[in-house]
């Protein structure tokens, strides 16, 4: 125990005066001449600092991480001889008066001998000195935080589940006695000190006075204190167990950093907390514990603030080097649901959005894009909602329906503590910046259905209400699944009628699935084996292929989203004739739905730049183009089967349509071959087109063919 | 007990202490002890499951309460409710320049130096919070009179008179059992320094400490619901999970002395008072410092010894039998009793992407205030009397409104507040829906619905932690009676209930009923599989069937797939057959014919 502390005193002094940053300055000296003007207060030391200095001393960097209460102690001291002297006139506050006051007394008054006569460092010191750990590696969970670190510097991180108020907590304790007259310090190291009543300055004791000594609350130095409690993070919690809590301890100028539901990394000393009185004699061997905070970092939760760690900005590169990244990436969003591969590839491009842009004359024009799932039940469209919210780094799942008072958008509600009216952000508001997945969008209550629109395209939730105006932001993108007006989809009503959404709030879904239960006995045949197998082998089957883990996933993502790519000049005409030829194409067909619309321009240009993010572009190419065209008119086709025609789909599902509709019309289930012949023949298909078109589809078990007549029948799903 | 200076029964912290000098005196330091075992846990195994000391050791219960001394070897069986985390205390530490150790212990046998010093070792220890398990029926508690400790028995006279007058000669009678104890452990010379210092914390030299108190702090302790204070050492964290049934044998600690002073407590911890001592004061809940623990299986609650074997010819005649018990219990209704045996059966044995596979809930619907009043009764108590733990809640509006079914974090006191449906692996609920009105939900209703509906179909239970919710698996089997087909609980059997006769079912017998127990735990526990043909042969089938009615989805696959393997379990077979694939689709026909009919 004899170190020399000494030793490593001037070591702290080496360093603090003689670390130069990357740019060559002396950091903390700087850092103290801040603090000698009074324009901080707190000191940190970076351990990382430490680690990269010139003259690093392993063993002496090791010493401060186990023993860092002792060190910074140390480091305080060498920081006071370091003090630099104010370079800018300061106020002269209580505490100088004080102080001044006391040196020039302190000549005479003491009388040397006794410690608590002596002025304690502590009580001169205007700055706190804090350790930080390096952020090098993985904080600890608050679970292997074990016995052994007692005393150690450690990193962890979690949620922040209590905070008390800030409270002041004596440092120095100041009497003065009414005999002597002299000043006494007590330095107070724990939550509780026992007060000095009797002098114990010589000249007292030599008197036999007993002196009375009063507590000097003004002459005292206090510090702010607060406690707080964090609590293990759910995924760090292992299967079946609850999460563990520990205790911290914010001092000085760390109070007020935190507020509960934060999630923060910190650094600290983590300690005992020896009980007092009488408890510590009864259970003298047990001991709290509590960690003493020396650095609060928040987690940011948002894309723009992920950081990149050291291995996956590699992993990303080689997966940007990869061609064929997009499918990869697609084909790992919830990969245990089998297919929709181009449904997977939208909710990507829903990951990824596109830039915000803001134009000159102060219009927005939102970047997130909006997707609605519409099937029928039972077609995993929750399970996709779910995982995409998993994978997002901040998402709300909510249903149409949300279960609480304040919905989808925002409500006045009155505080029933202090009866003031508050406003409080629903799903929409506290998605911002991420994805807000709605499940049962069509039973969606019609107050939240308005306040949607102005969501969806202008991004904000405007409300009015009890006195209270405003407008919050609510920048998220719209994941939205719902069922078909009956349930299930009918085949024989119009899209329309079963989407049963209005026109106002589709034309603001850039794509729209229809994901329908079809009839397929490859398909059966894959779901009977796959439950066999689940039941017999008690895991899901292999799935073929490894999935990026969510983790890469979001990172991928997250450095995506930092490209804003531009659409160049040339690629405007491309996109000007596209955008007119889908116009064409509706004004031509008789359908009177048109919901090609200025919203379509926007959208593909939207999905063009996502795309061109997962290529880390910062250009937009006319593949991007070609494929935000593809997907628009695959979403499209999912919906409008009776517009494949004009569309340009091939014969056979042509023929098809035609001889849906035609049935449907005459609201049969069977049709003549002769019948079947003469419709298409007059559409200008041949016969054998027919026969295939009717073996197909045969196949399909959408209709059964007559052995001998080719009578068709359908299936009525 | 020859060989062994120190008796394990009624001074184990003797023993562990031997065990550690032997481990100190043969060259290891006793720095490296953290986590780790230096033999004391083998050498009570040892004494627990080779010499059979098992039987000895006494549960701990309220009615054992009143004469298990403290520091002696107890077992208590419960279900982990709540873990509170790590204790830190100071594991091992010089005196002198011999070790002492504190493991098992609440304090120090020896005057220890106060302040730190390097020859401190702070080790940990977990602490969990257990209950017994929540609905845990009567048959299953152990009978205490044939469990008695040894040493108990020997001053049993003393301890009726004890019961007469109970304070009065209080000191005497403790004075007596002290003496016998010091007699029963040998008269060795460590022995009895030995004594001497574990007595002065235990029974012995105070009167007022120790038993006398016990009897009379005994009042405070809820005999519904009586906690135990378990600290784990040593095992991996894996080892234990919440909500698992476990038997902890271990030192039994009692302090009711320990002041705990309000006030003081409020100056100082105004802010977090959630300190253990003053939640769960231990006058209140007893310490157990655990030194062996295991896993209970619900064929470990059948008390008295198993005499049957796994033979077919044996399980299908109590198949036979339970079957018929059945069949009265439900009015002579057949296939509701089958699919009964089926349901009581069921387990989740494994979770793939979110589907608990195994579970199958019934929902037994055309229930009405009548038939509900005689049957619901009737089944209620033949469940009762076949599983271990079972769970009964009329549901209404408001109950939903009211009650908090899931469990929830309660930061100001920093436990985990139990609801309803924290329930032990296995445990069986019957949620009543006959009672219910029209009506509104609250927020919390509407929670509570949503809590139910997940359980039904994912089996969990999502646990509010308030700034996020975990789930955590289940595996209860849920039975809804209702009157039309429950919307709010959608179970994977919808089965119209259609009782014949009311005759009351007779009497069983003990030894039928104990034969029954042992077989709906044990077939419970079997491994089943699917062999290749058979695999073949059932996906055929399925894809016929859905392809016959386009409306069979993945869930009807999985529950038909599930009923085969609960027909095969309950012949004792572990492959699914081809007669027993044939029954399910039997049943499963016979169902469908039903809801048809019904509807």
């Amino acid at each position: 125990m004899d170190f020399d502390y000494n030793r490593d005193k001037d070591l702290a002094k080496d360093f603090l005066s003689n670390f130069a940053d990357s740019n060559g300055e002396a950091k903390y000296m700087n850092i103290l001449q801040d603090v000698a003007n009074r324009k901080i207060k707190a000191i940190e030391i970076e351990l990382e600092d430490l680690a990269n200095y010139k003259d690093l001393d392993e063993e002496f960097l090791r010493r401060i991480a186990e023993n860092t209460r002792r060190y910074i102690e140390i480091i305080a001291s060498a920081i006071d001889e370091l003090m630099p002297e104010p370079t800018e006139a300061i106020p002269d506050d209580d505490h100088d008066i004080l102080m001044t006051q006391r040196s020039e007394e302190g000549t005479e008054n003491t009388d040397g001998s006794d410690p608590k006569q002596k002025m304690p460092p502590e009580i001169k010191r205007f700055y706190e000195v804090y350790v930080k750990a390096s952020p090098k590696g993985r904080p600890f969970t608050i679970r292997e935080v074990k016995a052994s670190y007692i005393g150690q510097l450690v990193r962890t991180s979690g949620i922040v589940t209590r905070c008390s108020d800030v409270k002041p907590l004596m440092q120095v304790a100041v009497y003065t006695c009414e005999e002597c007259g002299f000043e006494i310090y007590q330095e107070v190291t724990a939550r509780v000190f026992m007060p000095l009543f009797e002098c114990p300055s010589k000249r007292c004791d030599v008197n036999k006075a007993k002196g009375n000594l009063i507590l000097q609350l003004r002459a005292s130095k206090f510090l702010k204190f607060q406690e707080a409690k964090i609590q293990e993070l759910a995924e760090h919690v292992p299967k079946g167990h609850i999460p563990r809590t520990m205790t911290v301890h914010f001092r000085g100028e760390l109070t007020r950093k935190v507020s509960p539901g934060d999630v923060v990394e910190m650094s600290g000393i983590f300690l005992p907390m020896p009980y007092t009185g009488f408890r510590a004699m009864r259970a003298g061997l047990i001991a709290d514990t509590y960690l003493e905070a020396m650095s609060v970092t928040h987690f940011k939760k948002k894309y723009e603030d992920y950081e990149l760690r050291g291995d996956e900005e590699e992993q990303i590169a080689r997966l940007a080097e990869d061609g064929d990244i997009y499918n990869k990436l697609s084909r790992s969003l919830a990969p245990e649901i089998f297919g929709h591969e181009d449904i997977k590839k939208a909710l990507l491009l829903l990951l990824v959005g596109a830039p915000h842009r803001k134009l000159k004359d102060g219009m927005k024009i939102r970047g997130d894009l909006h997707i609605c799932l519409m099937g029928d039940p039972g077609v995993a469209k929750s399970q996709l909602l779910k995982h995409i919210i998993n994978v997002a780094p901040r998402g709300v799942y909510t249903t149409g329906k949300g279960s609480s008072g304040v919905g989808l958008t925002a409500a006045v509600q009155k505080d029933p503590v202090t009866n003031e009216m508050v406003l409080e952000g629903g799903a929409l508001v506290l998605a911002d910046m991420g994805i807000c997945a709605i499940d049962e969008f069509d039973k969606m209550d019609e107050s939240d259905r308005t306040a949607i629109h102005e969501v969806m395209e202008q991004q904000t939730v405007s409300i009015a209400k009890a006195g209270i105006t405003t407008s919050l932001n609510a920048r998220t993108a719209v994941l939205a699944a719902a069922n078909p007006a009956w349930g299930r989809y009918d085949m024989r009503r119009t899209p329309a009628e079963n989407i049963n959404l209005p026109p106002a709030l589709l034309s603001r879904f850039d794509l729209l699935w229809l994901i329908l239960d079809r009839a397929d006995m490859d398909a059966d045949l894959e779901m009977a084996r796959h439950i066999v197998y689940v039941h017999q082998n008690r895991e899901s089957p292999a799935l073929g292929f490894t999935p990026l883990e969510p983790s890469v996933l979001r990172a991928y993502i997250s450095a995506a989203r930092r490209l804003s790519p531009s659409c160049p000049e040339e690629l405007g005409d491309y996109i000007a004739g596209a955008y007119s030829s889908i116009r064409q194409e509706e004004a031509k067909s008789n359908t009177p739905h048109s919901y090609t619309t200025v919203r379509t321009l926007l959208s593909i240009l939207r999905i063009s730049a996502a795309l061109a993010r997962l290529r880390f572009s910062e250009k937009v190419a006319q593949s991007d183009v070609d494929e935000a065209l593809r997907l628009m008119q695959m979403s499209k086709f999912s919906l409008y089967s009776d517009d494949r025609q004009k569309s340009g789909l091939d014969a056979i599902s042509d023929i098809y349509s035609i001889l849906r509709d035609e049935a449907a019309r005459m609201n049969r289930l069977e049709l003549s071959y002769a019948q079947a012949l003469n419709w298409i023949s007059r559409k200008g298909y041949t016969e054998a087109q027919l026969k295939e078109c009717l073996e197909e589809y045969a196949a399909l078990n959408v209709w059964q063919i007559h052995p001998d007549s080719f009578n068709i029948r359908f299936i009525d799903a | 007990m020859v060989g062994l200076p120190y008796d394990c029964l009624t001074n184990p912290l003797g023993a562990v202490r031997l065990t550690f000098e032997k481990a100190v005196a043969s060259g290891s330091d006793p720095a490296t002890f953290d986590g780790k075992d230096w033999g004391a846990t083998d050498l009570f195994s040892q004494f627990l499951f080779d010499d059979g000391g098992l039987s000895k050791v006494p549960f701990l219960n309220p009615s054992t309460m009143t004469w298990v001394q403290p520091n002696t070897l107890v077992r208590f069986r419960g279900m982990i409710q709540d873990m509170l985390g790590n204790e830190f205390y100071v594991g091992a530490y010089k005196e002198g320049e011999t070790w002492r150790t504190n493991k098992f212990a609440d304090l120090s046998q020896f005057p220890m130096a106060t302040g730190s010093s390097p020859d401190m070792r702070v080790w940990e220890r977990r602490l969990l919070y257990c209950v017994p398990v929540p609905g845990q029926n009567s048959w299953i508690e152990p009978s205490s009179g044939a469990l008695l400790n040894p040493c108990a028995i020997s001053s049993s006279p003393q301890r009726e008179k004890r019961q007469r007058d109970n304070d009065l000669a209080m000191d005497d009678v403790d004075m007596q059992v002290t003496d016998e104890e010091v007699h029963d452990s040998t008269s060795n010379k460590k022995m009895r320094e030995d004594g001497i210092a574990s007595g002065s914390s235990n029974s012995g030299s105070t009167p007022t400490e120790g038993v006398g108190s016990a009897t009379s702090v005994l009042p405070n302790f809820d005999t519904t619901s009586f906690p135990c204070l378990v600290k784990i050492y040593d095992s991996p964290d894996s080892d234990l999970k919440l909500n698992d049934v476990f038997e902890f044998i271990g030192v039994f600690t009692f302090d009711p002395e320990f002041p705990v002073d309000k006030n003081d407590n409020k100056d100082l911890e105004s802010s977090f008072c959630d300190d253990t001592l003053v939640q769960m004061p231990p006058s209140k809940v007893p310490r157990l410092h655990c030194l062996v623990h295991r896993k209970l299986t619900a064929q470990d609650f059948i008390s008295g010894p198993l005499t049957f074997e796994l033979k077919s010819q044996l399980v299908k005649g109590i198949r036979e039998a339970l079957v018929g018990h059945l069949t009265t219990v439900l009015g002579n209704d057949g296939v509701a009793a089958n699919f009964m045996l089926l349901h009581l059966l069921s387990k989740v044995h494994a979770r793939a992407d979110s589907i608990a596979v195994g579970k199958l809930s019934l929902n037994l619907t055309c229930f009405t205030k009548e038939t509900l009043s005689i049957f619901g009764h009737r089944l209620n108590f033949a469940l009762k009397n076949l599983l271990p733990f079972t769970h009964y809640v009329p549901l209404t509006v408001d109950y939903l409104n009211k009650v908090s079914l899931a469990p929830r974090k309660d930061y100001q006191t920093n436990r985990l507040v139990s609801g309803i449906l924290q329930l032990a692996e296995g445990s069986h609920l019957t949620i009543d829906e006959t009672q219910l009105q029209a009506g509104t939900l609250n927020s919390t209703g509407v929670d509570n619905a949503r809590v139910l509906k997940s359980l039904l179909e994912l089996q969990k239970v999502e646990y509010d932690f308030t700034y996020y919710k975990m789930d955590i698996p289940a595996d209860t089997q849920l039975l809804v009676l209702s009157e039309g087909k429950s919307n709010i609980l959608p179970a994977d059997l919808v089965l119209p209930f259609r009782p014949l006769s009311l005759d009351a079912a007779q009497d069983v017998e003990t030894e039928v009923l104990r034969s029954w127990r042992w077989y709906l735990a044990t077939m419970r526990s079997l491994s089943h599989s699917i062999e290749q043909e058979m695999q073949k042969v059932v996906e055929d089938d399925l894809v016929a069937a859905r392809q016959a009615d386009r409306s069979l989805s993945s869930q009807d696959f999985s529950r038909l797939l599930t009923m085969g393997r609960l027909i095969s379990l309950s012949f004792g077979e572990t492959s699914l057959t081809l007669e027993h694939w044939q029954m399910a689709k039997e049943l499963e026909r016979l169902r469908k014919e039903r809801l048809q009919g019904s509807s």
